[in-house]
């Protein structure tokens, strides 16, 4: 008990965090180590955080002296050394916006992307697309095709992201990788195969037709990622909307279908967007109504959240819709998470009548001081 | 509250931060412009570490945000998104982001362990995250990706001192948590 004591106290006078009184131009002036060879990759991967942590702080690089930093961390890439290298690509993505001349690390980072080290063939596209520009953007392009093909998932989510990054300034380029992410999305990879949809969906969004034809190929059960399948529900809602299609609508069928999904995620997503149409019937809200019910007695806070807030906004126009949940949401009114218990008091009150009302308000009462 | 469906993107998360026991921030990135300046990003947080770290509830609304929140000895975790986002999706994200933060640090999820290992966890969030799209929310993936050094000793390779370190520190949480 002694030594835990010591223990306590040493860690107090210590401060505790070594990262604690770090001065920015401290931190900078230790960066021009990294022009010393040859290159020591503890003591440079040691300063290189310390620089990130000053960024991460929010304290504000001016851009001479980021200029100066960026420079300096060029020279690291002579070192193999893993964590330095990817902590190398962080300082780019962090400085490429306050530094000068960033296109200066193109060439390495391209190296990086196409070489044989699978680990830092993600991260360098990253970072590499981070730095390039728009007028850059056809000189990468053939590799970025490549990438996205890839077979390493690292590699193919980062080109895909990345691209999905560019296509904000430059949708005419991203626009010619359409066969790539049209195969990406066959990926047997989770996140690839989201990625991958999300980058399609992006480069078609403005042309419903193709959009159509998206979610009616994709909503067969070809998609293994609970991710896509919720950006898919999405689509699907969006173009209901857009229609002003009603539940008789084959995409709404494919929604519906979603609610027996394995995943929780995918389940939830359906039935929000179900109730979040404009168009649908009482009858139509049933099935998304049950499963909500359901996840009202899950031992998940954060399920329990999600059904009520739900079942909160279907109360407000079809407050008859929710009246066979009311039991479960009178078991809510206790919960430990006080916004749980807030959403199912307010729900209550709309579906509820006179005598519950009543009863609400005495058990309200024993706790809103704690509110 | 309501702004009826959520636009079909990749981009759902706005924020993700790690903060310490006194809500001072060891790591915050901010992927839109919600916030966008340093202060309010400190103040957002200031606040959303008053509204939290007593109640371990793990979700709240905050500002019109949806936060998903997670503690350990004298570690926050927080994922933010916005308020029509999935819940759940944030809260994979949560998932993933703490259990490869425990991974890296070797089930020490502490303020100490955390800044001593902080390249490798400035690595996992940037793993985890890019730019607001979720890259990897599979902690395994995350700390394979990291790669960082002597990560995978396996318990059986491990010698005797380690093993009696990492139990002693963790009896030691256990007292004080």
């Amino acid at each position: 008990m002694l030594s835990l004591k010591r223990d306590k106290k040493e860690e107090e006078e210590g401060g505790g965090n070594p990262f604690n009184n770090l001065e920015k131009s401290t931190v900078l002036q230790e960066a021009r180590t990294f022009n010393e060879t040859p290159i020591n990759p503890k003591k440079c991967g040691h300063i290189l955080t310390k620089v990130l942590y000053i960024i991460n702080q929010g304290e504000s690089i001016g851009q001479t002296e980021a200029t100066e930093a960026f420079f300096a961390m060029t020279k690291l890439f002579q070192s193999k050394d893993p964590i330095l290298r990817r902590l190398v690509y962080l300082g780019i993505k962090e400085m490429s916006k306050i530094a000068q001349d960033v296109i200066i690390v193109t060439s390495s980072l391209m190296k990086d992307m196409t070489g044989k080290e699978d680990q830092f063939r993600g991260p360098a596209i990253r970072a590499l697309c981070s730095v390039t520009d728009h007028s850059m953007l056809q000189s990468i392009e053939r590799y970025m095709k490549q990438a996205i093909v890839d077979k390493v998932p690292g590699v193919s989510s980062a080109a895909l992201v990345s691209a999905l990054h560019l296509g904000k300034g430059s949708h005419e380029v991203i626009k010619r990788w359409v066969n790539e992410a049209q195969e990406a999305v066959n990926s047997d990879n989770v996140m690839v195969q989201f990625h991958a949809l999300g980058l399609l969906y992006h480069i078609r969004k403005s042309d419903k037709l193709a959009v159509n034809k998206l979610v009616s190929k994709f909503s067969k059960h070809t998609l293994k990622s609970p991710y896509a399948y919720c950006l898919l529900i999405r689509i699907a809602a969006k173009m209901i909307e857009e229609e002003n299609a009603g539940s008789d609508s084959p995409m709404f069928d494919f929604i519906e279908s979603c609610l027996r999904h394995k995943s929780e995620m995918v389940i939830y997503e359906a039935a929000h967007a179900i109730v979040q149409l404009k168009n649908t019937t009482a009858k139509d809200l049933a099935p998304a109504v049950s499963v909500l019910q359901l996840f009202c007695s899950s031992p998940k806070p954060t399920l329990r959240f999600a059904a009520v807030r739900t079942l909160n906004k279907v109360a407000i126009k079809h407050p008859a819709a929710v009246t066979a949940c009311n039991l479960d949401l009178e078991n809510l009114i206790t919960d430990v998470n006080r916004s749980i218990a807030t959403l199912a008091i307010t729900t209550l009150l709309k579906t509820g009548n006179e005598s519950s009302v009543d009863r609400l308000m005495k058990q309200i009462s024993t706790f809103m001081s704690e509110i | 509250m309501d702004g009826g469906l959520l636009e079909p993107s990749l981009y759902s998360i706005k924020a993700i931060a790690i903060l310490d026991n006194d809500g001072n921030r060891l790591l915050a990135k901010y992927y839109d412009e919600t916030f966008p300046t340093s202060k309010e990003q400190k103040a957002f947080e200031k606040n959303l570490f008053n509204k939290t770290h007593r109640a371990n509830a793990e979700i709240i609304m905050f500002e019109g945000l949806t936060c998903v929140y997670k503690s350990n000895v004298d570690l926050f975790f927080y994922v933010i998104g916005s308020s029509q986002e999935n819940e759940l999706i944030l809260a994979s994200v949560l998932n993933a982001f703490y259990d490869s933060i425990s991974q890296i640090l070797r089930k020490n999820v502490e303020k100490r362990a955390l800044l001593e290992n902080l390249d490798a966890v400035f690595l996992a969030a940037d793993e985890l995250c890019d730019g607001g799209i979720i890259m990897e929310a599979d902690s395994n993936s995350v700390v394979q990706k990291v790669a960082i050094r002597n990560d995978d000793i396996p318990l059986g390779e491990q010698t005797m001192a380690q093993v009696l370190q990492s139990a002693k520190e963790q009896i030691k949480w256990s007292l004080l948590k």
